[in-house]
């Protein structure tokens, strides 16, 4: 598939065109910050964004969502959103969490209900142009993506480069006023994927994050869970604004007839007290120290070893900036264990 | 299965939490189907001494109060404190920060000394008796409320929040108001509000009360990191937290 190029203004009207047929979300400005939400006009599309307040995650995995509806002794029907839709201006490392998460969400259980919204989505990724105040996605080495997108944008000044990667992309971006993009142009887009690989660390890891899964190896009952944990207010925001958090619970609502109802999931985050509550009363990771370093296992370790490949932290800064007391920084715990275990 | 027989009673309020619940529409008509409802003072004339369930409103001010909640109790197979006053003795509790002499003589000048004017310290219900569910907030939310009714008809024990409300403000994609400089309760709070008062750009003023586990320590840190002193973070907790735990510590 050959590489575009294609001015601003042409993306505008091309967007605008989509706007009218399409379900569109995309990033736009929301007070002094950012957020996706349903895109109604172009002129709203905000490509030039540093990072959003929600991952991109909540359009293939709600905060809530109905998962069947039931009748007590007559069954159940599983419900689906399989509405078509474009998502626009999802950044390379929310890109990389979303290919994960679709790799989890393959794995064991086949989750119809994620993979249906997932199948139905049209993702528009684009190249960050600002860098947010706390993004260290160089670090994690999701800077820039190479799949899971259809089409990916990158902001080059008066233009952008268009790449389709399926064919979905390239149907897309048919519709649009486009040129090839020349030699010129392609070493444009290589250079600001280089800076951005070296430039969106605000957070220094001391080691390569290929090492961590290993650090981790020796690090269970480091005091750093402890004292990290102190302050903890199990408020949960940090699992709240990753992309890569998938926990979720599920309960039945019943309707007043007493015979039907539904079945949701919601979110869950694994720094919330009673997280690992089950039945009986029994808690498997009653302290907050527990919880503290699962999350940071799980970010490193757990998730590595399952599926292979890229940690389950790109980066995105988004924890450092939610968390009021500022301890869910991964850098800091990792560093603090990297000075630590390895100078020992 | 016969109906089980709810009766509805109000203490110190503003009755607001009951209203919410004359106010469910549609609703209402399942909710008066599915029970018998037997005492409702806002609602209706008849009263009864029989009923399974007892839905009290309204924090407990009075001595006499102490003793008809007492009554109430031991007739009342459940009993379910309804809003802020009743959970938490909410706004109610302001009046335990000073001398009650002082108080009554603010409020009723010349007549403070009336015997029917005469108050206590407030109490929550269940610093009176003991209370087996909660509908927290002020005013309740409704569709907790219905929904916890409807949990009891099963027989099962409704899921409430135990974690802050900041998981329902980040889940709505809110920026954080500290931010902003407001000093926001979210993360002491119960959720189950759906952060609705941080959705709207005001602080969370506390009123579905403390957290099972608040982190003091934390939020001690948090105002240092604002540049804010404990007596400002006090200051907002005291509105629908004075006298418990975490204000006083």
């Amino acid at each position: 598939m050959a590489v575009k190029k294609i001015t601003k203004a042409a993306l505008t009207e091309w967007v605008g065109e989509l706007v009218s047929k399409e379900r569109v979300f995309g990033v736009q400005s929301k007070g002094d910050k950012f957020d996706f939400g349903p895109l109604t006009s172009a002129q709203d599309l905000r490509l030039d964004y540093d990072v959003t307040l929600q991952p991109p995650k909540k359009y293939f995995l709600p905060p809530v969502e109905t998962l069947l509806t039931f009748e007590v002794s007559a069954g159940y029907e599983s419900q689906y959103s399989d509405k078509p839709f474009v998502l626009i201006g999802v950044h390379p490392y929310d890109m990389i969490a979303i290919n994960q998460i679709d790799e989890l969400f393959k794995q064991g259980y086949y989750d119809t209900h994620y993979m249906t919204r997932r199948s139905n989505a049209t993702i528009i990724t684009c190249d960050v142009v600002n860098a947010s105040e706390n993004v260290f996605a160089s670090q994690m080495k999701t800077a820039t993506v190479k799949d899971g997108f259809d089409i990916l944008l990158t902001d080059i000044g008066d233009s952008y480069i268009a790449e389709a990667a399926t064919e979905k992309g390239e149907a897309l971006l048919s519709k649009a006023e486009t040129a090839d993009a020349s030699k010129d142009d392609l070493d444009k887009r290589e250079k600001i994927q280089k800076d951005n690989e070296k430039n969106l660390s605000k957070h220094q890891l001391k080691c390569e994050v290929a090492e961590l899964p290993g650090l981790l190896e020796n690090a269970y009952n480091h005091p750093v869970w402890e004292e990290k944990a102190a302050t903890c207010f199990a408020c949960g925001s940090c699992n709240q604004v990753c992309p890569t958090c998938y926990c979720f619970n599920v309960q039945d609502d019943v309707k007043w007839d007493m015979k039907t109802g539904q079945r949701c999931r919601a979110w869950d985050g694994c720094m919330l007290d009673g997280f690992a509550m089950v039945a009986g009363g029994h808690d498997f990771r009653k302290k907050r120290a527990d919880r503290f370093r699962h999350r940071l296992y799980r970010k490193a370790k757990y998730v590595p070893e399952k599926i292979g490949g890229q940690i389950a932290c790109v980066g995105c800064g988004r924890c450092v900036s939610a968390c009021l007391p500022d301890i869910a920084n991964p850098v800091n715990v990792y560093n603090r264990l990297f000075d630590d275990i390895k100078t020992k | 299965m016969s109906k089980p027989r709810i009766a509805i009673f109000d203490f110190a309020c503003c009755e607001g939490c009951q209203l919410q619940i004359v106010n469910l529409e549609e609703e209402l008509l399942d909710l008066i189907g599915a029970v018998d409802v037997v005492e409702w003072r806002e609602a209706m004339s008849e009263q009864s001494h029989e009923y399974d369930i007892a839905i009290v409103e309204g924090s407990i001010t009075r001595p006499e109060d102490e003793d008809r909640v007492e009554i109430i109790r031991s007739r009342a197979k459940i009993l379910i404190a309804l809003g802020a006053c009743a959970t938490i003795g909410g706004v109610n509790k302001l009046k335990n920060n000073f001398d009650l002499d002082d108080v009554k003589e603010c409020v009723y000048g010349d007549d403070a000394k009336m015997p029917h004017l005469d108050t206590a310290m407030t109490k929550a219900v269940d610093e009176v008796v003991e209370v087996d569910y909660k509908v927290h907030g002020c005013p309740i939310d409704r569709k907790e409320f219905t929904y916890i009714v409807r949990c009891l008809l099963l027989g099962k024990k409704p899921e409430i929040p135990e974690w802050p409300v900041c998981v329902e403000c980040k889940a709505k994609g809110n920026p954080c108001l500290w931010e902003y400089g407001q000093v926001c309760l979210g993360p002491i709070i119960r959720a189950g509000c759906g952060a609705r008062c941080p959705s709207s750009g005001f602080r969370c003023f506390g009123c579905r009360g403390y957290v099972d586990e608040p982190n003091v320590n934390a939020a001690k840190d948090v105002i240092e990191k604002y540049g804010l002193s404990i007596e400002d973070l006090k200051g907002k907790m005291i509105l629908f937290g004075s006298t418990q735990g975490p204000t006083n510590e």
